[in-house]
C-alpha cells in the first residue's frame, strides 16, 4: 500500500525562492525512506509540507490517504515529527514531556501511562524520566523527542535529521532505536540524513533531492549499480598525451568498461568487475609504454553516487548563516 | 469542544508549570510591589499631606490611591510579555511540535492568555496583602478584592493577547521588546495610574482621560477608596469585556493567518 503519495508538489516562499519544484514519488508502507540532499535543495521544506507545517503552492500530496492540505487534522493523527530542532521543553521532566505530547493527542490519562511506561523502557529513559529535561544530554534529549513522537503510535514518524549534532555512539543507539521501532510495529519512516552510510545501511529506498528537484529514487544498491559499476582511479606517470590517448582508448575498448572520466590529473574508470580489469589495465599500459603511478579500486559508496547527481560533496557546503546560527543553537542544546 | 477545552488546558497547564519554575520570578512578583508601594507610597505622602493633595486624591492616602495603580501596572507588564512564550517556543521548535499535532490552532494562544491571566490574578493578590499590611483600606471588603482580583486577570488577558498577536507577526523577540516598551512606559505615564488627573496639565489630563489603561484604573481605584459607585464599576466592567472579546479575536486570528 502506498502511504504518502507525492504528485507534483511544489513551494514557492514569499520572495520568490523556489525551494520545491514539482517533486513526485511515492514511499510503501513499511519502508524507510531516506531524502537525501545539500542544505537549500528542499528536504526540510517537503518534509513540512507532509506534516501540515506549510501549505503547499501547487500540487497535492496524501498521507495515510488523507491530503495534506484539504484533511490537514486526519493527517496529523497519523504521523509522528521529529524535528531537527531536539523539541523538547526544558522546565518540564522527561515524562512530563511525553504525557503533554500525549494529550496533544486526545489520549487518555490511562493510555498516555501506559505508553509512557513503554517508550521510556524502548529509550532507557526509565530512571530519568522524572528528571528536569534541563539536566539532559543532548543525546538524551533526541531520545526523549524520537519518544515523543511515537506516544500516538502514528503510522508515519518523520524524522528531520535524527542524528544531527549526535556522538557516534548515540547515533547508533538512535539508528537501533529505530530499526526496532520499524520492526515492532510496521511503521513507516520518512526521514532526512547528511550522513551517507547511515542512509545507506538503514534506508530501504532514498531519493536525492536538490534544487527542489528529485534527482534520483531508488534503493541504495540501485544506486550504486546505476554508477555503472566499481571505480577503479588511475595516476599515470605522464608521458606524452598520444600516448596516453591511446591507452584510455585501449581500455576503453575492454568489456565492462562504462565510462572513463578525468578529474584533478588523474582517470577514474567505471566499470563492473574492477578487479578482474587490474590486471589487464596493466598490460595495456604496459604495451603502450605508460607507467601507472597508483592505482585504486573500490565499490562505490552512496557518496559517489550523491557527488554524481548533485555535483558536491555533502562534508564541505556553506551553510547560510541561518543555518549556522540553527545549527549553533541545536550543539548548544545537544551539549 | 471537549477536545478544544483539552487542548487549551493542555497548553494553559504548560505555561503555568513554567510559571512555577521560575522561583525568582515569584519571589520577585512579591517584592516588587512591597518596593514600589513603600517606596513611592513614603515618597509622594510628604507632596499629598495637605489639604490641597487630599481634594487631588479625593480625600484619601496616596497609598491608597496609588494600589490599584501599582496593580494594574503588574498586570499589564506581565500580560504584555506573554508573546515572549510564543516566540520562544518557535525559536527552540516546540511551536512546530505543537502545529504538527492535532491540536486546535486558537488553543495555543488561548491557553497562554489564560495562563497570564491567572499570573496575574496571583500578583495581584499578593500586591493587596501587601498592600493591606500596610494599612491600606479596600472601601468595598472582600466582594470588592474579589472583583479587582477578575478585572486584574481579564486585563493582564488582554494584554496578553495583544502581544501574542504581536508575536505572531514580528517572530523576532528584539522587535517584540521594543515594540512592547515603546507602548507600555509612555501608556503608564499618561494615564491615571500613579498621578491623579486632577494635578495633571490640562493636555496630560485629557489625554489620560482618554488613555486606555484609565478605563481600567477608574473602576479598580473606586472599588479600593470610595466604594460601590455601580456607574463606574459598570463602565470598566464593559469597557475591560469588549477588549477582552477584542484582544480574544485578533490574537487567535492573527496566530492562525501567520503561523498555521
Amino acid at each position: 500500500m502506498k502511504i504518502i503519495e507525492v504528485n507534483r508538489l511544489s513551494k514557492t516562499y514569499p520572495g520568490g525562492v523556489e525551494a520545491v519544484k514539482g517533486i513526485t514519488f511515492e514511499v510503501e508502507e513499511g519502508e524507510i525512506f531516506g531524502l537525501l540532499g545539500p542544505n537549500g535543495a528542499g528536504k526540510s521544506t517537503t518534509m513540512m509540507m507532509l506534516t501540515t507545517l506549510i501549505k503547499p503552492t501547487s500540487g497535492s500530496a496524501k498521507v495515510c490517504g488523507y491530503d495534506i492540505v484539504s484533511q490537514p487534522n486526519p493527517v496529523r493523527f497519523s504521523i509522528g515529527y521529529v524535528s531537527q530542532d531536539l523539541a523538547v521543553d526544558d522546565t518540564l521532566t522527561g515524562r512530563e514531556n511525553l504525557f503533554l505530547q500525549g494529550r496533544f493527542y486526545h489520549l487518555s490519562k490511562e493510555i498516555i501511562e501506559k505508553r509512557i511506561k513503554e517508550l521510556l523502557e524502548l529509550v532507557h529513559l526509565t530512571e530519568r524520566a522524572d528528571e528536569k529535561v534541563e539536566n539532559y544530554s543532548g543525546g538524551m534529549r533526541k531520545r526523549l523527542d524520537i519518544a515523543m513522537g511515537l506516544i500516538h503510535r502514528p503510522r508515519v514518524l518523520f524524522l528531520d535529521e535524527p542524528t544531527l549534532g549526535l556522538d557516534v555512539q548515540t547515533r547508533q543507539d538512535i539508528w537501533e532505536y529505530i530499526t526496532r521501532i520499524r520492526k515492532e510495529s510496521n511503521m513507516t519512516i520518512f526521514l532526512t540524513t547528511h550522513y551517507m552510510e547511515e542512509a545507506d545501511n538503514i534506508c530501504d529506498r532514498i531519493a536525492i533531492i536538490d534544487h527542489g528537484e528529485i534527482k534520483a529514487i531508488d534503493t541504495p544498491r540501485k544506486l550504486k549499480e546505476n554508477l555503472g559499476g566499481d571505480l577503479i582511479t588511475l595516476s599515470l606517470r605522464q608521458d606524452g598525451i598520444e600516448r596516453t590517448t591511446l591507452f584510455l582508448e585501449n581500455v576503453k575498448l575492454l568489456e565492462y568498461v562504462n565510462d572513463i572520466k578525468k578529474n584533478d590529473g588523474r582517470y577514474t574508470i567505471i566499470a563492473k568487475r574492477g578487479e578482474k580489469l587490474i590486471p589487464l589495465i596493466f598490460n595495456i599500459a604496459q604495451e603502450n609504454g605508460i607507467e601507472i603511478s597508483s592505482i585504486t579500486l573500490k565499490q562505490p559508496t552512496l557518496d559517489d553516487v550523491y557527488i554524481a547527481y548533485t555535483g558536491k560533496e555533502l562534508r564541505d557546503e556553506d551553510g547560510s548563516p541561518e543555518d549556522v546560527r540553527r545549527m549553533n543553537r541545536i550543539l548548544r542544546r545537544s551539549r | 469542544m471537549k477536545n478544544f477545552l483539552q487542548d487549551v488546558y493542555s497548553i494553559f497547564w504548560r505555561e503555568m508549570k513554567h510559571f512555577i519554575d521560575q522561583k525568582m520570578r515569584i519571589i520577585v512578583s512579591i517584592v516588587q510591589p512591597f518596593i514600589w508601594l513603600s517606596l513611592m507610597g513614603n515618597l509622594m505622602s510628604g507632596f499629598t499631606n495637605n489639604p490641597f493633595g487630599l481634594m487631588a486624591l479625593g480625600g484619601v492616602k496616596y497609598l491608597d490611591f496609588m494600589t490599584p495603580g501599582i496593580i494594574i501596572m503588574t498586570t499589564l507588564f506581565g500580560g504584555i510579555f506573554g508573546g515572549v512564550s510564543i516566540v520562544m517556543d518557535r525559536r527552540f521548535g516546540y511551536l512546530n511540535k505543537m502545529l504538527a499535532s492535532p491540536i486546535s490552532r486558537s488553543a495555543i494562544p488561548l491557553g497562554k492568555m489564560l495562563s497570564s491571566a491567572l499570573t496575574a490574578g496571583i500578583q495581584a493578590l499578593m500586591i493587596i496583602i501587601v498592600a493591606k499590611l500596610m494599612g491600606v483600606n479596600f472601601a468595598t471588603g472582600i466582594l470588592g478584592i474579589i472583583l479587582i482580583l477578575i478585572l486584574a486577570m481579564c486585563f493582564s488577558l488582554a494584554m496578553a493577547g495583544i502581544s501574542l498577536a504581536l508575536a505572531a507577526r514580528l517572530k523576532n523577540m528584539e522587535t517584540l521588546f521594543a515594540i512592547v516598551n515603546f507602548l507600555t512606559m509612555p501608556l503608564m505615564f499618561t494615564s491615571n495610574a500613579m498621578f491623579p488627573t486632577q494635578t495633571m496639565p490640562d493636555w496630560l489630563a485629557t489625554i489620560a482621560r482618554w488613555n486606555p489603561l484609565s478605563y481600567v484604573v477608574t473602576p479598580l481605584r473606586t472599588l479600593v477608596t470610595s466604594g460601590w459607585n455601580w456607574m463606574e464599576i459598570t463602565q470598566g466592567l464593559v469597557y475591560i469585556f469588549l477588549l477582552v472579546l477584542f484582544t480574544l479575536y485578533i490574537a487567535t486570528t492573527q496566530f492562525k493567518k501567520s503561523i498555521a
